[in-house]
């Protein structure tokens, strides 16, 4: 748990940094087509890379925070103890599938890698990058939902 | 099993799934999962990462999260209260003017940082008060307030209208053109609505009651209130300058836009230490990631559907009820209206428009112009019970105005919104014009 939450501060750290990078180089491709003629190639599949990878890598951290919203119309009609069952079986139903997808990421990462699968662009970066990110960052979010469907705390609004 | 039985088992298992409060963007991916290991071949399930990918990696979408960057640069900056305060200084010799300051910042304020919440939240927190001190009725101030921030998801750079481009296969460059002519309207039918409600008010009001005290600002005190709001129109005028002139593609903007804004809030407001920085990054990152996660999942939830011949066949059966122009597309945006009653935008346009935009083809509406009423009465599930988000976001900065006079308060608006959406089918050219005239001056 512990170690979960300070891979989560470092990756925090990290997409800071990478969206400000990200705004960064698209700026730069605007300021480099308005003085020189050559076509901006690299920048747009690089920020795309940097996106992929804040999305995917935060999005165990964004759990934590109850961030990823759902309808919660139920909620109010269901008794305490039938609603923490009912949290319980989503969060279940939620790891399972976060499972399944991290598992089918990393197939693909494995695939990527051994066959050298790069982007079909002029520039052609390899694909394992971005599907590294994929892989990883949807293993922690199914570690994060497990860990927390057994530690569920109250948060502090009441949810 | 006929398409149609897999049809509507998808859409009762989706409904199911998602109203037992499971996170939207799980419960799209497991229903799409789940439909794939029963109805597709075995190789599907093998390239359902990939899939994902693919359709996610396009820079347009991926320019969202440095949209939203910009927009909670500028949202969690003073920037908000010196725009509306600077707008009450210029417009208060104005009947009802107080109200219509606070439209006209919401306006701005949203074209600025694209974000509804953040609008409601920025321009709220220093206009709610100021209307109320002045014997503003709190339900109305709650409902302005909550109105003028919708307008975030119809000027641009609108998220919502980003997604609509890109599910719609139409040129975001037009589409954000054309929401700003119907921005406009609201904008009038919210002032307008305001100085009526305002004078009524007057009217009833006792001598000596603070609604009608006078207050007078000199033109020092005027001219005073314009430099900290300069940059940001400046910002918001670079940047629309950049797009169409050609200069920079709508997701460099995004890119530009956020850096400049981060630049802006540091000059202006010394806020560049990494500690100031952390609740703005903070913010953006729970919203982006947890709205890049809906729209991934939601893209796989249509590759699903569109396998599986769902849409396709949908789309079709509507097309061949031969309805009326007008009741397809009363009924296709009746079912927009209730699907805002519980999804936010995002889901609604990825999930729906693959079944609802080639039946309006078909009967002849413009794809740009469907978008910009599709967008408004989707603005009028932000501010609808039971999960209208903006008027939690009123209720979090003004939590003494019971929920009951928010609902109220917003009720008059959402009339509006339709009357709007009324007003855009007679005259289709107020969205349409701007974009065929910038678009001919370009040629």
């Amino acid at each position: 748990m512990r170690l979960l939450g300070l891979l989560n501060r470092a990756i925090v750290l990290l997409s800071a940094i990478a969206l400000v990078l990200a705004s960064c180089v698209l700026t730069y491709s605007v300021v480099l087509r308005y003085f020189t003629p050559e076509p901006t190639d690299w920048q747009d599949e690089f920020s795309v890379f940097l996106l992929i990878g804040v999305t995917f890598l935060s999005a165990a951290w964004v759990h934590s925070q109850r961030g990823h919203i759902g309808i919660e119309a139920v909620a109010s009609i269901l008794s305490p103890r039938t609603n923490r069952i009912r949290l319980f079986v989503i969060d279940m139903l939620s790891a399972l599938f976060c499972a399944f997808f991290a598992w089918k990421s990393w197939t693909l990462l494995h695939e990527a890698w051994t066959e050298g699968y790069v982007s079909a662009t002029a520039w052609a970066p390899p694909l394992w990058i971005p599907y590294l990110a994929m892989s990883a960052g949807m293993t922690l979010l199914t570690a994060q939902i497990v860990v927390q469907a057994f530690h569920r705390r109250p948060m502090p609004d009441g949810r | 099993m006929s398409v149609f039985e897999i049809g509507a088992l998808y859409g009762v298992f989706t409904l199911l799934v998602m109203f037992s409060g499971m996170p939207i963007a799980f419960s799209l991916g497991l229903v799409a999962t789940v439909f794939m290991v029963f109805f597709m071949p075995p190789a599907a399930l093998d390239t359902v990462t990939q899939n994902v990918y693919e359709e996610m990696s396009s820079i347009t979408l991926l320019s969202i999260p440095l949209f939203i960057l910009k927009g909670a640069a500028i949202g969690r900056s003073p920037a908000g209260r010196d725009l509306y305060s600077a707008l009450h200084v210029w417009m208060n010799r104005i009947p009802g003017g107080l109200g219509i300051a606070n439209v006209f910042a919401c306006a701005l304020f949203a074209a600025m940082a694209g974000s509804s919440p953040a609008t409601c939240s920025a321009i709220g927190s220093a206009g709610i008060p100021e209307m109320r001190k002045r014997g503003y009725p709190g339900g109305f101030a709650a409902g302005l307030i909550a109105a003028g921030g919708t307008l975030g998801i119809l000027l641009p750079p609108s998220i919502t209208m980003i997604l609509y481009a890109v599910a719609s296969e139409q040129s975001l460059g037009r589409l954000f053109l054309a929401g700003i002519g119907p921005a406009l309207l609201l904008v009038s039918f919210f002032s307008a609505y305001a100085a009526w409600r305002y004078s009524h008010e007057a009217r009833h009001a006792q001598t000596g009651s603070v609604l009608l005290a006078d207050e007078r600002f000199t033109l020092r005190q005027r001219f005073a209130a314009l430099p900290r709001v300069l940059p940001f129109v400046l910002l918001l005028t670079g940047v629309m300058v950049a797009l169409y002139g050609g200069f920079a593609t709508p997701s460099e903007t995004a890119g530009l836009g956020a850096i400049l804004a981060l630049i802006l809030i540091a000059v202006i407001y010394n806020t560049w230490r990494p500690r100031q920085l952390e609740p703005i990054m903070i913010n953006t990152i729970r919203e982006s990631t947890m709205l890049m996660l809906i729209i991934g999942m939601s893209l796989l939830y249509s590759y699903v559907m569109s396998y599986l011949h769902i849409s396709q066949s949908v789309a079709t059966w509507i097309v061949a009820q031969e309805l009326s122009r007008w009741v397809l597309l009363a009924a296709i945006l009746l079912m927009v209206v209730m699907l805002g009653f519980f999804l936010p935008p995002v889901s609604i346009i990825l999930m729906t428009a693959p079944i609802i935009l080639p039946p309006l083809k078909a009967a002849g509406f413009d794809l740009i112009w469907f978008g910009v009423i599709m967008t408004i009465v989707m603005e009028m599930g932000l501010i609808h019970p039971p999960v209208g988000l903006n008027i939690f976001v009123i209720k979090n900065i003004a939590p003494d105005i019971p929920l009951g006079d928010v609902i109220w308060g917003v009720m008059p608006f959402v009339v509006l919104m339709a009357l709007a959406v009324v007003v855009l089918c007679l005259l289709p050219e107020i969205a349409m014009w701007l974009p065929e005239a910038v678009i001919k001056t370009m040629r």
